[in-house]
């Protein structure tokens, strides 16, 4: 599937608008600690995205939204252990280096984050395009980030085998991804949405 | 011995006969890694299987490895064409698992699943029931087949090795 140069402008617009709500949400959760920075937005093959955080057997702690309403897909964001317990750190406000292993209540911090950062980036997609856009309750998994993004890419597969990628990282204290992946069949909705704008 | 790594990525079909070669399926999630190994011969083949069933193709790549019902066949062709006597290779399977537990939602995320049933069901229809598994559950694995020996090994994060 290709963008038109207007569509592909539009859409980067509006993600660069969704990431800096995600960033300031972020913001007031760790006091400046964490900020997402410049997104990459590009059509990938989908047989390499179990590849794209760090290799397939690399361990991640991943919060994961299902995304419903107008548009269906996937957000995830992808984490090192080290840069989980980092996050943990800034939310519960402790000096860097105080959480030492994920147990509930770092988990349950770190879906918090995520929910409240995805909700934020969701939200200016809605607003921008006027799409209904509902994130499902966030759920956290610490394994391997192929394990963890097969199980997206599974799903993806049953409507093509591509995937609009947005991605993002965060600043260098906090290695990690941040990932969109709407469903191929949610992409002709997307694609009027940005029409309707450009 | 310098040991040849071959990864098998999502949908890929891969073998091999020298005694220093090691297949391996990185971090299988909902997916299934398929092991054959004839133990006469040291011919070994393995699958990264994506999903159940190829009538669920709708993208344009046609790769047998990717689909159950059509990985089996090709498997098992390939491992007769590096010389395998068909009646003496041994099917081991791993994966399957439901990684995000979505309250709420029943059939979307589980293909895992469906794709043990399948996998099972097309290997048993071609006269090879999986000799061991390690299928299901809510945890990733690596899947690594060593052609010279046919030890089959399953690593996971902190649910320790398995040999199958």
């Amino acid at each position: 599937m290709n963008l038109t140069q207007n569509e592909y402008q539009a859409l980067y617009a509006i993600v660069q608008k969704g990431l800096d709500n995600s960033s300031k949400s972020l913001s007031t959760m760790t006091t400046g600690g964490i900020r997402l920075l410049d997104p990459k937005v590009e059509f990938l093959p989908l047989n390499v995205v179990p590849g794209i955080a760090g290799g397939p057997a690399a361990v991640v702690a991943a919060v994961y939204l299902g995304i419903e309403g107008d548009l269906n897909g996937h957000l995830m964001f992808l984490f090192t252990l080290k840069a989980a317990m980092r996050v943990v750190d800034m939310l519960i406000e402790a000096p860097g280096g105080t959480t030492t292993e994920l147990d509930e209540i770092g988990l349950s911090a770190l879906a918090e984050t995520g929910n409240v950062c995805g909700s934020a980036f969701l939200n200016a997609l809605s607003d921008r395009t006027g799409l209904k856009i509902v994130p499902t309750t966030p759920v956290v998994v610490t394994d391997m980030a192929g394990a963890i993004l097969e199980s997206v890419v599974t799903e993806l597969y049953l409507n093509g085998d591509e995937v609009l990628m947005v991605e993002t990282g965060f600043n260098e204290e906090i290695p990690g991804h941040f990932l969109l992946m709407p469903d191929q069949d949610s992409m002709a909705r997307l694609v009027a949405a940005l029409e309707a704008i450009g | 011995m310098n040991i040849e790594t071959i990864p098998v990525g999502l949908g890929e079909l891969k073998s091999g006969t020298g005694p220093n070669q090691v297949l391996v399926c990185y971090g299988l999630g909902s997916c299934i890694g398929i092991a054959l190994y004839d133990a006469a011969h040291h011919v070994g083949v393995m699958v990264h299987v994506v999903l159940p069933d190829s009538s669920l193709n709708r993208g344009q790549l046609v790769q047998p490895g990717k689909f159950a019902d059509t990985a089996v066949p090709a498997a098992l062709a390939e491992a007769v064409r590096l010389g395998a006597v068909r009646s003496r290779l041994v099917a081991r399977i791993a994966g399957g698992a439901r990684m995000l537990n979505v309250a709420g939602t029943v059939t979307k995320l589980d293909i895992g699943s469906r794709n043990i049933e399948a996998v099972r069901a097309t290997l048993m229809a071609h006269g090879v029931a999986p000799a061991a598994d390690d299928t299901g559950g809510t945890y990733g694995r690596t899947l690594q087949l060593f052609v010279g020996t046919g030890r089959l090994l399953v690593s996971t994060v902190g649910r320790g090795e398995r040999e199958l």
